[in-house]
């Protein structure tokens, strides 16, 4: 056996770098991956040799999927993971696995990335042609790419413009759309940024216009809520794990993927009545200081700017105890009264999200056979849920406004401490009338 | 001592070094994690990624700073080398052993700006860029708390030789002498090697930051080069706080790498325990308490030495 | 035999050689080359409109100032600390009018809030 052959079969059994990409109703399975000790969430493609597509991938993005295909170093391949959705991503994957068991999945992106190693399956082409975006090269007097001393625009991007600052001083700003595939960020969001160094001089979305479809909404006890009676106890518990998967997020955004880990796990097997348990995770969130000085006073949003716009825990984590369950006469009789926290800003969201959870089971243990009736107003882990009113939908118009000045790590705990549900941003997307559910 | 020697010891020492990281790390994140695969992993994951990340091909990005971009693992490793070097093992045992040994491992820790910011710069890409920036803020404050509890350590030793200094301990080690000092020097390591809660250059707001266009053996030579980096801070913090050599009944060098070993751990474990500061409270908690708690370290000390 | 310096200098240089040689390593085995879109900067699926390469606005150039100031003062302590015990408590205060001095000048920087950018 060859040196080579060696050294592919040694590297086989490394964790895989992959580069996850959640589409609709693929959210919660794609997060959960990150407690898999076979894998490697990467948040870069370079770093990625496995690109992971989950649930449906709108064709909208098709564009910046095949772009972000090609950031990969070789050898690369992709894989779709459909989760149930029946829409072909965009870019060719050799491989699809229709299993939605985690396990599954990741014996086959470890079969699938040994493959690559020893050569049984070749790397994945561009797809995107060899073709610089605006031919440069060998342009101007010096074949420097354009014309005059400084007037080249290799690779058709010019230097950066400069524009005033806060101080009354004219210095470059870059501006830049970062997203759909930003890691920190749900898939679908795009910020049109101008920086000016690491501060936001202004941003807004990038997010084509038109109604929202209820796509992937309807995938969870909440969707069905809406229509049918569903057991409170569920919906309480769907609500404990929504809230805890917010918080692994912020976890992951403040770097401590261990402990993100650990909450995602606690997120897989909580029961009714295992509030205990949060109230242990929220000793170890204090020391880590993710209660502490890496949030407080990030993203502070103005109580009255919320009035009107946002609901649920980012409303109630500015101090107003607005609660559609407290209207349901259903919780009335559980003795449900809503929880507020005051700051509004990032920390207080978290300290919200982890209490709102530690109640959510402490319902579940009491609720039994409750139903929660169609007909009452229905509160989601994300605020107030209708038919055509998402709470994404009334969350991300205050981002613009909210990040402007913003240092860039505060602008991202911002966005993270938000918890922007991705089923509803990428809804913005679809163009395929069949993801769209009434 | 003869370059052969030298130089060998250093690349052995470092090779231990990356290796003890890489080892600390896996154990810490799966305790903190809670479950996970136990056995083998944890010591075998790291040479598995190594042969991985040599088989994966190099990025470059358009117009990128090809030189620049392979210097700054180069540099970045030459430093942590460096500053191996000066930390003496056992009494008259050290690679090299110069009458400002002190100097030459602030200077060493000193250019680690400048490995960053060419890292950051080099592939002419927004997240690298910010976080070479953002480098600049976060190493310019960290270097005056640094220096400061460091020196604190020269006093008694009436000397900038690291040997002196460790010989001068004999009694009773600097960080009892000193008790503010390691403490300051521990957080500003973490700082220099930027990991965990201070790894704000490759934070992951910046997807990966200065590392974020890296592949393969770019990202591979980086990460030799902080663990190395973090591994020789660790070493001379033993050597200068805990007293390096000094201990009964066990030898000199054993001593060293116990105590190497101790600081390590708790350097490399706050990566899983504590959260990303911001940069801006942070530039300001430097100057505004630890410059006054170094100066209040170093004078209080001084004054009872008197 | 080498001089002390000229062996922390030999250890250096050899190690920046290592790193590099490490680096060039998959060159040979992964090899080269990739295509124009493969080259594009990352920014999570769109590429940039401008080169990230700019007059960037380091807003922390107040501190960097500071830090001027303070690192000369660095270069006067170092061989303070090896002369402080036997000059004893003239040392001690001559360094600490010195710092005094250094350290409002932080104070004031801090409370005209030169010392944040955002």
């Amino acid at each position: 056996m060859g040196l080579s052959a060696v050294a592919s079969r040694v590297a086989t059994r490394a964790p895989v770098p992959v580069f996850p990409v959640a589409g609709l109703g693929a959210r919660a399975a794609v997060d959960d991956l990150l407690v898999e000790t076979r894998l490697r969430i990467v948040d870069t493609p370079a770093a990625a040799n496995v690109l992971l597509l989950a649930g449906d991938v709108p064709s909208g993005l098709a564009a910046e999927l095949a772009r972000l295909h090609d950031g990969m170093s070789r050898p690369r391949t992709s894989l779709w993971w459909t989760l149930g959705a029946s829409v072909r991503p965009a870019i060719r994957c050799p491989t699809e696995v229709r299993d939605p068991d985690p396990s599954i999945l990741v014996d086959a992106v470890v079969d699938v990335h040994r493959r690559l190693l020893t050569g049984e399956l070749a790397s994945s082409y561009p797809q995107l042609p060899d073709e610089d975006a605006a031919p440069w090269r060998g342009i101007g007097p010096y074949g420097q790419g354009g014309t005059g001393m400084t007037g080249g625009v290799p690779y058709g991007r010019p230097m950066a413009e400069v524009a005033p600052d806060r101080d009354g001083l004219r210095l470059d700003q870059l501006t830049v759309r970062i997203g759909p595939f930003f890691a920190r960020f749900p898939t679908g969001l795009v910020l049109e940024l101008r920086l000016q160094g690491d501060v936001v001089q202004e941003a807004q979305l990038a997010l084509p216009a038109g109604d929202v479809p209820m796509s992937g909404v309807a995938t969870t006890p909440f969707g069905d809520a809406l229509g049918v009676p569903v057991r409170v106890s569920v919906l309480e518990v769907e609500r404990a794990r929504s809230h805890l998967r917010s918080i692994a997020s912020a976890l992951v955004a403040h770097q401590l993927g261990s402990l993100a880990q650990r909450v995602l796990r606690l997120a897989g097997k909580v029961r009714p009545g295992d509030d205990h348990e949060i109230e242990r995770l929220h000793r170890v969130l204090r020391r880590s200081q993710v209660l502490g000085w890496a949030t407080t006073g990030v993203g502070h949003i103005a109580p009255e700017r919320l009035e009107g716009t946002a609901s649920g825990p980012i409303l109630r984590a500015s101090g107003v105890a607005r609660d559609e369950r407290a209207d349901d006469p259903v919780y009335g009789g559980l003795g449900f009264e809503p929880i507020v926290h005051e700051g509004s800003d990032a920390r207080a969201r978290l300290a919200q999200r982890l209490a709102e959870a530690r109640q959510a089971l402490e319902l579940a243990g009491r609720a039994g056979e409750l139903d929660h009736d169609p007909e009452s107003p229905l509160e989601s882990p994300r605020g107030r849920l209708a038919a055509g009113d998402l709470p994404a939908r009334r969350v991300l118009p205050l981002i613009p406004s909210l990040l402007e000045g913003m240092e860039w790590g505060d602008a991202v705990s911002t966005v993270v401490s938000l918890d922007l549900d991705t089923d509803e941003v990428l809804a913005l997307h679809a163009t395929d009338p069949k993801v769209s559910v009434p | 001592m003869a370059p052969g020697v030298a130089v060998v010891s250093v690349a052995v020492a470092m090779a231990i070094g990356v290796y003890a990281v890489a080892v600390i790390d896996g154990i810490a994140g799966r305790l903190v994690a809670g479950a996970g695969r136990r056995g083998v992993g944890v010591v075998l994951d790291p040479p598995r990624t190594v042969v991985l990340l040599l088989m994966q091909r190099r990025h470059r990005t358009e117009r990128a700073d090809a030189q620049g971009w392979a210097l700054a693992p180069a540099l970045l490793g030459g430093l942590a080398a460096t500053g191996l070097a000066v930390v003496p093992v056992d009494r008259g045992t050290a690679v090299a052993d110069p009458g400002t040994g002190f100097v030459v491992f602030a200077t060493a820790i000193a250019f680690v700006m400048i490995a960053v910011f060419l890292h950051g710069w080099s592939p002419n890409s927004l997240f690298p860029l910010i976080g070479a920036y953002r480098y600049g803020a976060q190493a310019l404050s960290l270097q005056i708390p640094f220096l400061l509890a460091m020196l604190a350590t020269a006093l008694p030793a009436e000397s900038l030789a690291v040997m002196d200094i460790v010989e001068a301990q004999g009694d009773v080690w600097n960080v009892v002498r000193q008790p503010l000092g390691l403490p300051i020097y521990l957080m500003v390591g973490v700082g220099v090697g930027f990991w965990g809660p201070l790894n704000l250059p490759d934070g992951a707001d910046l997807v990966g930051g200065t590392s974020a266009e890296d592949a393969g053996t770019d990202r591979l030579a980086w990460e030799v080069a902080r663990a190395a980096m973090l591994f020789a801070i660790a070493a001379m913090g033993a050597a200068v706080f805990l007293g390096g050599w000094w201990g009964p009944l066990l030898p000199g060098p054993v001593w060293m790498a116990l105590k190497t070993l101790c600081l390590l751990v708790v350097m490399v474990a706050s990566r899983h325990l504590l959260a990303r500061v911001r940069i801006e409270p942070f530039v300001v908690a430097c100057w505004a308490v630890f410059i006054p708690l170094a100066l209040v370290n170093i004078f209080v000390s001084g004054a009872l030495l008197l | 035999m080498l001089s002390p310096l000229a062996a922390a200098l030999a250890v250096f240089v050899c190690a920046a050689i290592a790193m590099v040689a490490l680096r060039s390593a998959s060159d040979a085995i992964a090899g080269v080359g990739e295509t124009a879109p493969e080259r594009v900067p990352f920014l999570g699926g769109h590429s940039p409109e401008v080169h990230a390469w700019s007059r960037f606005h380091a807003r922390y150039y107040v501190m960097a100032l500071l830090f001027l100031a303070f690192d000369m003062e660095m270069v006067f302590m170092y061989p303070w600390a090896v002369v402080f015990v036997r000059e004893g408590g003239i040392a001690l205060a001559e360094m600490g009018m010195f710092i005094t001095i250094l350290l409002v000048g932080v104070l004031y920087a801090w409370r005209e809030r030169a010392l944040r950018w955002a």
